[in-house]
C-alpha cells in the first residue's frame, strides 16, 4: 500500500511465516510479556537443573531430605540456604524440585484438557444436533458446581496424592475448553469459506483440520495460557489442605501447609520463622505471575480485534 | 418474547440442571464402598459392625445404582442428609450452625469486591496508559496470581503477629459467651445483624473486627478479575460509535462516561459479579481454614481430610443449587438491563 | 454572483494522528469556506481526510489524533453575521455547548451510532436536555399553570412542583444571561491579541465554563425518591416534543417508535432517528458524513430527499461527505475534492463537472461510467499513499499523468482560476508566474 508496485520488491516469504514473525514482534513489544517470559525461563532452567542444584537423597527425588527431627524450623544457614520447614525439611530442595512438580501439574492438566476440549468441542460445534445438545447439558452441570469444593469431593472419593489431584483437575476443567472451542467453531462454521470448501467436495475431516482448526485455535490457546496459572494455584490449595501429596514431598502447596503453626513466631519476635512462610508462597506467586503475564500477552497478541492496531 | 416467558424458560432449564447436578454428586458417592456410604443414612455416632451390616442390607446399599439414586433423592427431599462425623451431629443441624458464618462474610465481602473492582477498572480505562492505569493493572495481575492461602497467612503474620490487631476466629471469647447466653436472641443467626437487633454494639464491633482480615484477603484476590473485566469492557465501550454521537450531541464529559460508556460496560460485569458471589460461597474453604472461622468452608476442609462423606455430598449439592439459582437471577437482571437480550 | 455570507472558514488546518507505527499526517494545511444556505460537498477516496476534516471542525477527532495548526472560524452569532470566532481557541465546554446546537453531525453507520441500551426517546431527549432545557421548562410551567387544580392536596402538590420547576428555570436563565454577557465581551475582544486582552479572554473563558448553578433545594429534592416525581411533567413535555419531531421527519407511528430500542428498527429508520437527534435543536450547520453509504439505494434516495427538504425549512447549510459523484451532482451547490489530506480543487458543482482542472479531479470524472461508454473504463493508476510517509511536494505526483519535476519538490499553492474556482496544482501556478 505504500508506493506503486514497481518501486517495492514483492515479499516472497510464505504468509504463515510472515504471520509468525509479525506475532513474535508484537509479542515482544509489550514489556509485561518479556517479564513473564523471563520469569518462566528462569523457572525452566531451575527445573532442568534440579538434580544439579539439589542432588536427590532418596530413590524418589521428590522426597525432601530432612536433617534431624526437631520440630521448629531452622533459619537459613550455610547448610540450608533457605532454611527449613518444621521437622527440618530443607526448603531449597523443596522449592527446586517443587518447580518440577509445578510444571508437571500445569502441563499435564492443561495439555489433557486441550486435547479433550478440542475433540469434544469440535464434535459438538461441527456436527451440532443432538450430540451438541447432550454435551452442552453435561457442561452446564459441571459448570454449576463450585470448583474447589468439587475437587475436594472427588479427591475424597478417588484418594489422595498428586496424581489424584491431576486427574481431578482434568475432570473438572474440560468443560471450559469444550465450550470455548465449540462457540468459536459455531461462528466459523457459517463463514463462506467453509461453504466453499464443502462445495468443492472436501471431506468433513479435512475441513475441520485445515480450515476450521487454525482459526478456532486462538481462543483456546488464550484460555489455556491463562489457565495454567489458576490450575497451579488450585493444585497448591488442594495440597495445602492436605489433599494432595504427602508430607515431605517436594510440592509447593504442601510446603506452605507445613508452615501454618509458625506464622506467629516467638513472643516479641513475630517474624522469627518468616522464611518458612514467605519463601514458598513467594515462589508460587512468582511462578503463577509469570504464566499470567504470558497469558495476558498471548491474549493481547491474538485478540483479533487488537491485532492490526 | 418478553421478560416473563424468558424467566419461565430459564426456570425449567434450571430444574434440568439441578437434576444433572444430583446425578453427578450421586455418581461420586457410588465410587465409595457401601461401608462409607452408610454414614449418609446414620443419625447417631456409634454403630457396631453388626449394626452396620444390618443397615447396609436395610438401606439396600448393594442394590443397582439407579434404584439407590431414586431412594437417595427421596431422602433428600424429605430432609434426611445423614450424620456428619466431623461435626458430630446430623448434617442439617451442623449446616444451620455453620452456614450463617460463611454467609455473613460473603455478604460483607461481595459488595466490596464488586465496588472496588468496578472503581479501579473504570479508573484504569478512563486514564489509559497513565501511571494510574499501570498501577491498577499491576495490582490486578499480582492480586490474581497470589495464592489465597499465602496472602491470608501473610496478613495474619503482619497484622496479628506483628501489630497484634485483627485476630483470627469469629468472635473473641468474651463476646462468644454473650452470644451463647440466653439473653441474646438469634433472629437471623448472622452475628453482626443479631448484635444490632439485640442492641449489643460491642458484639457488633467485635464481629466486624474479626471479619476485617478475611474480607481484605478476599477483596484483594477477587477484585482483580472484576477490575480487569471492567477495564476491558469500558475500553471497548469508549471506542464505540455511539460515544461519538453522544459527543456530537454536546454531552459533557461526566454524562459521556457515566451515562453512556459505563452503562454499556457494566453489562458483562453483572454476570461476573453474580458468579463471584456464588463462587465465594464455595471458595471460602481456604479463607475459613486459615482464619479459623467455622463456616461451611472450614467444615468442608475438615470433612475432606476425614472422609466425612455426607457432609461433603451435602455441601456439594447445596453449593450447586445456590450456583444455579444465582445464575438464574443474574440472567434475569441481565435481560432487564440489556434490551437486546429479550428478543433472543 | 452575490456575495455570500460565510458560515465556516477553515484555513491552514493540520491534523495528525500519533499512532504506534508513526505520525499519520492526515490533514495537510486544508482550507475551505462554507457559506450560509448552501449544500457543500466534500468528495474523495477512502482515507483522503474528508471525515477528519469535518471532525476537526467539530473538534471530535478521536485519539490519537490532534489538531496541530490552523484556524477554524465560525460565524454563529445570529445578530452579527460578520463576527466570527476561532473555535480552536475555545474550551471544551464551549465546544460542548455548540455541538448539537449550532453544528450537528450524522454518521455513516446509524446502527452503531445509537446506544443500544437506551430507548430512542431517551437518546433524543438528551439533545433537548443539553441545549433547550430553559425552553422545555418554560413549556412545562405554562402547561401546569393552565391546568392547575383549584384547591386541596392536589393544589399543594402542583404548587410544589411549579415552585421547583421555576427555580430550575431561573437557574438556567441566570446562566444564559451570564453566558450572553461573557460572549459579548469575548466577541469584542476576538481579534485583540495584546497581553491584557489575552489575559482577559482567558479569564472570561474560565468563567464561561462554570456549570449551571441550581439552588441547593432543587439539588436535594432531586435525590429524594418520591419527591423526585416533580419532574414528571417535564418528561411528558419532552415526550410530546420528540413525537412532534419524529412526525415532522416523516416517521410513521412516532409514539410507538419513541419507546423502542435501536436494534428493533431498520437501517433507514435508524438513520432518520440519527437525523432527528441532530436536528432537535435546530442547528445552523448539519454535517453529513457519508450518511447513505451503508443503506440501499431506495432508502438512500429517501434520506437524500429528507435532507434536501430540511435544508429548505430547518437548517441553513449542509456539508455532505461522500465518495459518490452522482450524489454530489444531485444535491450539492459547491464541492471540494480532497486527496490524501490535501485540498485538490474547489468549485461550484456545475463548474467542476464542466471544467475540472486538477488531474485527480479529471481522473475521477473520467472514471465514472457514462451512458455511452466507448472504450474500457479509465482508472487512476496506483493506490492511495501511506500518510505516515506521504509523497514529497504534491501528494498526488506519483499517480499524476502530467507530473513535472517541480511537483516532486514543492507543494502547489492554491490558486483561484475563475470566480470561486480554486485549484492546487503546479500546472496552473506555472501559468500564472509565467509573465
Amino acid at each position: 500500500m505504500d508506493t506503486p508496485s514497481q518501486e517495492r520488491p514483492v515479499n516472497a516469504a510464505h504468509p504463515r511465516w510472515q504471520e509468525l514473525t509479525f506475532t513474535a514482534k508484537r509479542f515482544f513489544k509489550n514489556p509485561l510479556s518479556t517479564i513473564g517470559l523471563t520469569i518462566l525461563a528462569f523457572f525452566v532452567v531451575i527445573a532442568i537443573l534440579a538434580p544439579v542444584i539439589c542432588p536427590p537423597k532418596f530413590s524418589d527425588p521428590y522426597k525432601i531430605p530432612h536433617s534431624g527431627w526437631t520440630i521448629a524450623p531452622s533459619p537459613p544457614s550455610a547448610q540450608h540456604i533457605f532454611g527449613t520447614t518444621e521437622e527440618q525439611y530443607d526448603l531449597l530442595y523443596g522449592i527446586v524440585w517443587g518447580t518440577r512438580s509445578a510444571f508437571r501439574i500445569g502441563i499435564l492438566v492443561v495439555g489433557a484438557n486441550l486435547v479433550i476440549g478440542i475433540l469434544l468441542g469440535a464434535l459438538a460445534g461441527y456436527f451440532g444436533g443432538i450430540v451438541d445438545e447432550i454435551l452442552m447439558r453435561i457442561t452446564d452441570v459441571f459448570y454449576s458446581i463450585p470448583y474447589l469444593v468439587m475437587a475436594m469431593a472427588l479427591v475424597v472419593a478417588i484418594g489422595r496424592g498428586l496424581t489424584a489431584v491431576i486427574i481431578v483437575m482434568i475432570i473438572l476443567e474440560w468443560p471450559a475448553y469444550t465450550r470455548i472451542l465449540r462457540s468459536d467453531i459455531l461462528v466459523i462454521r457459517n463463514k463462506e469459506y467453509i461453504m466453499a470448501a464443502r462445495a468443492s467436495g472436501s471431506s468433513h475431516f479435512k475441513i475441520i483440520l485445515r480450515h476450521i482448526m487454525p482459526n478456532a485455535m486462538y481462543s483456546v490457546l488464550i484460555l489455556s495460557s491463562m489457565n495454567i496459572g489458576t490450575t497451579i494455584l488450585t493444585a497448591a490449595a488442594l495440597s495445602f489442605l492436605g489433599l494432595g501429596s504427602q508430607t515431605g514431598t517436594a510440592d509447593w502447596g504442601q510446603i506452605v501447609s507445613m508452615c501454618r503453626n509458625w506464622i506467629i513466631g516467638l513472643p516479641g519476635h513475630p517474624f522469627t520463622y518468616w522464611y518458612t512462610v514467605f519463601i514458598p508462597g513467594f515462589v508460587i506467586t512468582l511462578f503463577v505471575l509469570g504464566w499470567n503475564l504470558l497469558g495476558d500477552a498471548v491474549r493481547d497478541v491474538f485478540d483479533p480485534k487488537l491485532r492490526r492496531k | 418474547m418478553n421478560l416473563y416467558s424468558f424467566i419461565v424458560r430459564r426456570l425449567l432449564f434450571m430444574i434440568l440442571v439441578l437434576a444433572g447436578v444430583s446425578i453427578l454428586v450421586f455418581s461420586i458417592m457410588m465410587i465409595l464402598p457401601p461401608g462409607q456410604r452408610l454414614a449418609a443414612y446414620v443419625t447417631s455416632e456409634r454403630v457396631t459392625p453388626e449394626q452396620m451390616d444390618a443397615m447396609i442390607a436395610k438401606y439396600h446399599l448393594n442394590d443397582p445404582a439407579p434404584l439407590q439414586y431414586v431412594r437417595w433423592v427421596g431422602n433428600i427431599l424429605r430432609g434426611q442428609f445423614g450424620f456428619s462425623v466431623t461435626a458430630k451431629e446430623p448434617v442439617i443441624k451442623a449446616f444451620s450452625e455453620y452456614f450463617p458464618i460463611t454467609l455473613e462474610l460473603v455478604l460483607y465481602s461481595t459488595p466490596m469486591i464488586i465496588l472496588v473492582g468496578i472503581w479501579l477498572g473504570t479508573l484504569g480505562a478512563v486514564r489509559k496508559d497513565t501511571p494510574i492505569d499501570h498501577a491498577t493493572r499491576v495490582f490486578a495481575i499480582v492480586g490474581y496470581s497470589l495464592p489465597t492461602f499465602w496472602l491470608g497467612l501473610l496478613l495474619i503474620m503482619f497484622f496479628y503477629g506483628f501489630l497484634g490487631i485483627f485476630p483470627p476466629g469469629v468472635l473473641s471469647n468474651s463476646m462468644r459467651t454473650v452470644v451463647t447466653s440466653s439473653g441474646f436472641h438469634r433472629y437471623t443467626h448472622l452475628i453482626t445483624i443479631d448484635a444490632i437487633l439485640n442492641w449489643r454494639w460491642d458484639v457488633f464491633l467485635d464481629g466486624l473486627y474479626h471479619m476485617f482480615l478475611p474480607a481484605l484477603n478476599l477483596v484483594i484476590i477477587n477484585s482483580a478479575m472484576i477490575m480487569r473485566l471492567m477495564r476491558s469492557s469500558m475500553l471497548e465501550s469508549l471506542g464505540q460509535d455511539y460515544m461519538m454521537t453522544a459527543r456530537a450531541k454536546g454531552a459533557d464529559a461526566k454524562t459521556l462516561y457515566r451515562h453512556h460508556a459505563r452503562r454499556n460496560a457494566l453489562l458483562p460485569v453483572i454476570t461476573v459479579s453474580g458468579l463471584t458471589f456464588a463462587g465465594l460461597m464455595g471458595g471460602m474453604v481456604i479463607t475459613e481454614t486459615i482464619f479459623n472461622r467455622t463456616g461451611i468452608g472450614w467444615w468442608m476442609a475438615e470433612a475432606a481430610t476425614q472422609l466425612d462423606v455426607p457432609a461433603i455430598m451435602f455441601n456439594v449439592l447445596f453449593l450447586g443449587v445456590i450456583y444455579v439459582v444465582i445464575n438464574l437471577i443474574v440472567d434475569i437482571i441481565y435481560a432487564y438491563v440489556d434490551p437486546r437480550v429479550r428478543l433472543g | 454572483m452575490t456575495a455570500q455570507q460565510h458560515l465556516v472558514e477553515v484555513s491552514d488546518l493540520s491534523t495528525n494522528f500519533y499512532t504506534f507505527e508513526g505520525v499519520v499526517r492526515a490533514l495537510n494545511n486544508v482550507a475551505l469556506v462554507v457559506n450560509h444556505g448552501e449544500t457543500y460537498g466534500i468528495v474523495g477516496e477512502s482515507g483522503c481526510g474528508k471525515s477528519v476534516t469535518v471532525r476537526s471542525m467539530m473538534r471530535i477527532v478521536q485519539t490519537p489524533g490532534r489538531i496541530d495548526g490552523g484556524r477554524i472560524v465560525m460565524f454563529l452569532n445570529p445578530e452579527d453575521k460578520e463576527k466570527g470566532i476561532d473555535i480552536l481557541d475555545r474550551s471544551e465546554v464551549y465546544m460542548s455547548s455548540i455541538r448539537g446546537k449550532d453544528v450537528s453531525m450524522i454518521f455513516q453507520e446509524p446502527g452503531a451510532a445509537l446506544n443500544p441500551v437506551l430507548s430512542i426517546e431517551q437518546q433524543i431527549a438528551e439533545s433537548y436536555q443539553f441545549h433547550r432545557m430553559d425552553e422545555m421548562l418554560g413549556l412545562t410551567i405554562s402547561r401546569l399553570q393552565a391546568a392547575a387544580p383549584k384547591a386541596g392536596p392536589l393544589k399543594i402538590w402542583n404548587d410544589f412542583r411549579l415552585s421547583l420547576l421555576r427555580r430550575e428555570l431561573a437557574a438556567y436563565e441566570a446562566h444564559g444571561e451570564r453566558i450572553r454577557t461573557i460572549d459579548n465581551e469575548l466577541y469584542r475582544l476576538e481579534d485583540a491579541s495584546d497581553q491584557a486582552s489575552r489575559a482577559r479572554k482567558h479569564e472570561l473563558n474560565h468563567e464561561r465554563d462554570k456549570p449551571v448553578r441550581t439552588s441547593r433545594l432543587v439539588g436535594f429534592v432531586r435525590r429524594v425518591p418520591f419527591l423526585r416525581r416533580y419532574r414528571r411533567p417535564l418528561d411528558r413535555t419532552l415526550s410530546a416534543e420528540i413525537v412532534d419531531l419524529l412526525r415532522s421527519l416523516g416517521i410513521p407511528n412516532p409514539e410507538n417508535i419513541a419507546k423502542r430500542y435501536p436494534h428493533e428498527l431498520s437501517g433507514g429508520m435508524q438513520q432518520r432517528i440519527v437525523i432527528a437527534i441532530a436536528l432537535a435543536c435546530h442547528p445552523t450547520l448539519l454535517i453529513a458524513d457519508e450518511p447513505t453509504s451503508n443503506l440501499d439505494v431506495t432508502i438512500q434516495a429517501q434520506i437524500v430527499d429528507l435532507i434536501r427538504e430540511l435544508k429548505e425549512t430547518a437548517i441553513s447549510s449542509v456539508i455532505f461527505i461522500t465518495h459518490d459523484l452522482g450524489l454530489v451532482a444531485e444535491i450539492c451547490d459547491r464541492v471540494t475534492v480532497m486527496y490524501a489530506g490535501d485540498v485538490a480543487e474547489t468549485a461550484t458543482v456545475r463548474e467542476l463537472f464542466r471544467n475540472p482542472l486538477h488531474p485527480y479531479a479529471q481522473g475521477l470524472l473520467e472514471a465514472v461510467p457514462k451512458e455511452v461508454q466507448e472504450s474500457t473504463l479509465t482508472i487512476i493508476p496506483g493506490a492511495v499513499p501511506n500518510l505516515i510517509r506521504p509523497p514529497s511536494g504534491c501528494r498526488f505526483h506519483p499517480r499524476c499523468k502530467m507530473k513535472m519535476d517541480i511537483c516532486e519538490r514543492e507543494k502547489p499553492e492554491t490558486i483561484e482560476r475563475g470566480a470561486g474556482h480554486f485549484v492546487a496544482c503546479h500546472l496552473y501556478t506555472k501559468d500564472q508566474s509565467n509573465d
